[in-house]
């Protein structure tokens, strides 16, 4: 009963924000379209740009077109998810600055699932459609043969995929805490940093490899999980041999980590806040 | 008058070194997208494929990035982010019963901006040059022929980022329509891919279009691909481009103005 | 255990010191310099279920910050505090449940959305039964009259409109510590009596705890028994109201406006003695000062009356602010009135 209400608030919070945007969608129905239409065109420039690269040559360190997409495409549903359904956390920096956290926490929710449900950004339904359909297209390409296992595997990674973009936004967006900022500008430019991992990362020089993969994980979102499923092996970074295949597996553990640390900095943030008007 | 535009170009410089942080920051997202670039082209310049099709190698793709850089940094969102909230807000009716020209205001503006992207830009662009390696240089006409080109992006720039605050009339939603014109921008200019390893039905479309002008034309002059009576040509080209966007705007102006006074915004 | 207690409660907030401009930002980066303000300074409070207490002092004397502290908003820097058996600020959860809160400048109703879907998502926030919720309601209907706020969307309410919907919102849960931050500033009397006597049927009908910061002494007359008056975050106060008016608030002004300027100001002094004349704007306005326990204030206007032309006059009762003002300026001894 604890555990159903602990999970059954939030939605109802969700729903409710939902129903507002839903409602103000109708409203200006122009913006909506205008939005919808401006995330996808900016992610299938991306596509286009991908595509015209394989168009001259098979693969990019060993990867094909279609794993390419992979890679690419899971940014866009990691993006799209904390988008449609965590957009709040994005507000955090505000909501810090203007001192309207206090109400949040004088409700018997849990403030950062208040913080995190209570907006919805509709434009993440464009990067989930566009990113969902990009997979799929790829996964019909890969001739891939999928055991139960793969299939299994597949989900856990896309799901840890996806939770690990959402605690790193919490994560940085945590920021606010420190930063007196009414603007997210540190989790936003973090969140820039996140496009190195857009591709397969074994192109860059091994310092920015490490830094995606164990400063700021982005990597374990789209390339890492995608090697796991493709079965890649032979990762050199530094001159030393790494079992990337492995590194994808531990996917789901780095997901435990971000939103573990998501969680941490922002209850260590909560003390410093200072509510407004100091 | 002409003093007021002035004052106009310095307001616009003082308000960008306010709001230097957040220029800052979105320029940390312009390095990361450089950064990609530059190790994705570097691994592809070892296919001679590539070096065919685009006829320089990776020293002379390293000038191409950068100069899709700084005129990725020039006139960016500044002018219309400041006119969208101004709409939004209804604080453009004040504009307008100011006794001074809105566009040529908000031109000078955009210099003043202008000259603060622009040697940003370049100090990023030495730093950059420092840690990868550098790169040949132009010749002394291509050098001036690029440097005329390079100018005339920043109205050619202004048109685009101007018009597409100006639909602002029409909706709220400004950062749909900054990110389409982004897109379209980094596609159809050449920032992402260089347009001759487009489809070629592709590469007819964006050379029709005014936005190759803003990265395709000066790298294409600066690496030496097109000069003398072309270079010239294309030069003439983005000119006019930036004639023509001025003319346009003025009109869509006109219209969003009748649309402000009988709708009342 | 009382229902609210701190020992040694403090709160210190930490200001970067840091130059102007970008270069200031990146030197304090190395330099790591603050200053500290104490907000709140070793506050020990002891509050019993039932009471209800005012918590006055002049602007950023810590009032807000305390009552950011007991409702878990804010972390103290060091001290205890337990609300109900729960420290508030580790277990937020609990807590809330205990409490409702109401900001006299701000709502925490969705500005988006009809009061009714506001409250209606309170309802289950807190996850409160339909039947309680609509006796809940019903009960609060004749003093607060929300019916005709249900259908108004958040944004639209009026000031006054806004506080009787807020009330509603903090108190849904039936908590057993209401805490209002000044909640009748900048409304017009006839919603200021009617959040007053909401109040007071609260705490006579179900027995809530309730602690009060305001400027309006009618505020705490009207609801409080106890009040605790804060410093420089110190508590320099805390005791019997009725204590502290007779003690110092006892000065009263009259303020008449006369047809002629009075012919022989003296003789009004001399009718009732004690009294300080003090002339107007105007040579036809006299003001009065008198102490209430030494002479009435009907002794006073049959005296004015008696020897100038009266229009109209009317009486300055002291804001508990000039009470405070004085016991800053160090006019007024607290001791006396604790004895």
């Amino acid at each position: 009963m604890v555990v159903a209400s602990r999970i059954g608030r939030p939605i109802v919070l969700y729903a409710r924000c939902l129903a507002v945007q839903i409602k103000a969608v109708l409203e200006y129905q122009a913006d909506f379209w205008i939005l919808m239409m401006a995330s996808v065109l900016m992610n299938l420039v991306g596509f286009v740009f991908l595509w015209t690269i394989f168009s001259k040559i098979p693969d990019v360190d060993g990867w094909t077109f279609w794993q390419v997409v992979v890679i690419y495409a899971l940014v866009f549903v990691a993006e799209g998810v904390g988008s449609l359904f965590f957009e709040g956390t994005w507000n955090l920096a505000f909501l810090v600055n203007r001192g309207e956290l206090d109400f949040m926490l004088l409700r018997p929710v849990s403030p950062i699932s208040q913080v995190m449900n209570c907006a919805v950004g509709i434009n993440g339904l464009g990067n989930l459609l566009l990113g969902g359909t990009l997979i799929g297209l790829s996964l019909s390409h890969l001739h891939i043969h999928w055991t139960l296992g793969r299939v299994a595997l597949a989900l856990l990674l896309l799901v840890s995929a996806i939770a690990t973009k959402i605690g790193l936004n919490l994560a940085t967006n945590a920021s606010a805490f420190w930063i007196q900022s009414p603007f997210s500008g540190f989790a936003f430019s973090m969140h820039q940093l996140g496009d190195l991992a857009r591709y397969p990362i074994t192109i860059y020089a091994s310092a920015v490899q490490a830094l995606i993969t164990v400063a700021v994980p982005f990597a374990f979102i789209s390339f890492f999980p995608a090697a796991a499923v493709f079965s890649k092996n032979g990762w050199r970074l530094g001159g030393v041999e790494l079992p990337l295949r492995w590194f994808g597996l531990a996917t789901p553990l780095v997901a435990v980590y971000c939103c573990w640390m998501g969680v941490f900095l922002f209850r260590r943030g909560l003390r410093r806040y200072e509510s407004a008007g100091n | 008058m002409r003093r007021a535009y002035v004052m106009h170009a310095k307001l616009g410089l003082q308000q960008m070194l306010a709001y230097r942080a957040g220029f800052f920051l979105g320029l940390l997202g312009n390095l990361f997208f450089l950064l990609s670039m530059f190790y994705l082209w570097r691994v592809l310049l070892k296919n001679p494929r590539f070096t065919h099709a685009l006829g320089w190698d990776w020293s002379q793709m390293k000038a191409y990035l950068l100069i899709g850089f700084i005129t990725g940094i020039l006139v960016s969102t500044f002018t219309d982010y400041t006119m969208a909230n101004r709409i939004r807000t209804g604080d453009v009716a004040l504009d307008l019963a100011r006794p001074i020209d809105y566009q040529k205001a908000r031109f000078s503006e955009t210099l003043g901006v202008a000259l603060f992207e622009f040697c940003t830009a370049v100090s990023v662009c030495a730093i950059v040059v420092a840690v990868f390696g550098g790169m040949q240089p132009p010749t002394l006409q291509a050098g001036l022929l690029f440097t005329v080109s390079l100018l005339l992006v920043v109205p050619l720039k202004f048109g685009i980022v101007y018009m597409s605050g100006l639909v602002c009339f029409w909706t709220t939603n400004y950062l749909g329509v900054s990110w389409s014109r982004q897109a379209i921008v980094n596609i159809m200019s050449g920032a992402l891919v260089p347009i001759v390893l487009f489809p070629v039905w592709l590469q007819g479309v964006a050379n029709v279009l005014p936005f190759q002008a803003i990265v395709w034309t000066p790298a294409r002059i600066y690496l030496g691909t097109i000069h003398g009576t072309e270079a010239v040509m294309w030069l003439a080209i983005e000119a006019a481009w930036g004639v023509g966007l001025w003319i346009l705007a003025r009109l869509m102006w006109k219209v969003a103005v009748r649309k402000l006074v009988i709708q009342g915004g | 255990m009382a229902l609210i207690e701190t020992r040694g409660m403090t709160k210190v907030f930490r200001t970067p010191l840091k130059g102007p401009g970008l270069a200031g930002s990146v030197k304090h980066l190395f330099t790591r310099r603050f200053t500290d303000r104490v907000a709140v300074a070793n506050v020990d409070l002891t509050i019993e279920a039932g009471e209800a207490v005012a918590y006055v002092g002049p602007n950023g004397a810590g009032k807000s910050t305390t009552i950011k502290m007991l409702t878990g908003i804010l972390v103290p820097t060091s001290g205890e505090v337990h609300a109900n058996g729960v420290v508030p600020h580790k277990q937020r959860i609990q807590n809330a449940r205990n409490i409702g809160v109401v900001f006299g400048q701000r709502t925490q109703l969705w500005w988006d959305i009809p009061v009714r879907e506001s409250l209606a998502l309170l309802k289950e926030i807190h996850r409160i039964p339909q039947d309680r919720y609509e006796a809940t309601l019903q009960s609060f209907n004749e003093l607060l009259e929300l019916g005709e706020l249900l259908p108004v969307i958040g944004r639209r309410l009026s000031l006054g409109q806004r506080m009787r919907a807020d009330l509603a919102a903090a108190l849904l849960h039936d908590p057993k510590i209401l805490y209002l931050d000044e909640p009748t500033i900048g409304l017009d009397i006839s919603v200021k009596d009617r959040v007053r006597a909401f109040i007071k049927q609260l705490i006579a009908e179900r027995g809530t705890t309730v602690m009060l910061t305001t400027h309006d002494l009618g505020d705490i007359e009207d609801i409080c028994r106890r009040i605790v008056i804060i410093d420089e975050g110190r508590i320099i106060y805390d005791g019997d109201l009725q204590a502290v008016k007779d003690t110092f608030a006892r000065e009263r002004s009259m303020h008449f406006q006369l047809h002629h300027p009075p012919a022989d100001p003296a003789a009004i002094a001399a009718r009732v003695p004690g009294v300080k004349l003090v002339a107007g704007e105007k040579p036809e306005q006299l003001g009065v000062h008198f102490d209430r326990f030494e002479v009435s204030a009907a002794d006073v206007v049959a005296a004015v009356m008696t020897e100038a032309d009266v229009i109209d006059f009317h009486i300055d009762e002291p804001a508990i602010e000039d009470v405070i003002r004085k016991v800053y300026a160090g006019q007024l001894d607290l001791s006396a009135a604790e004895a």
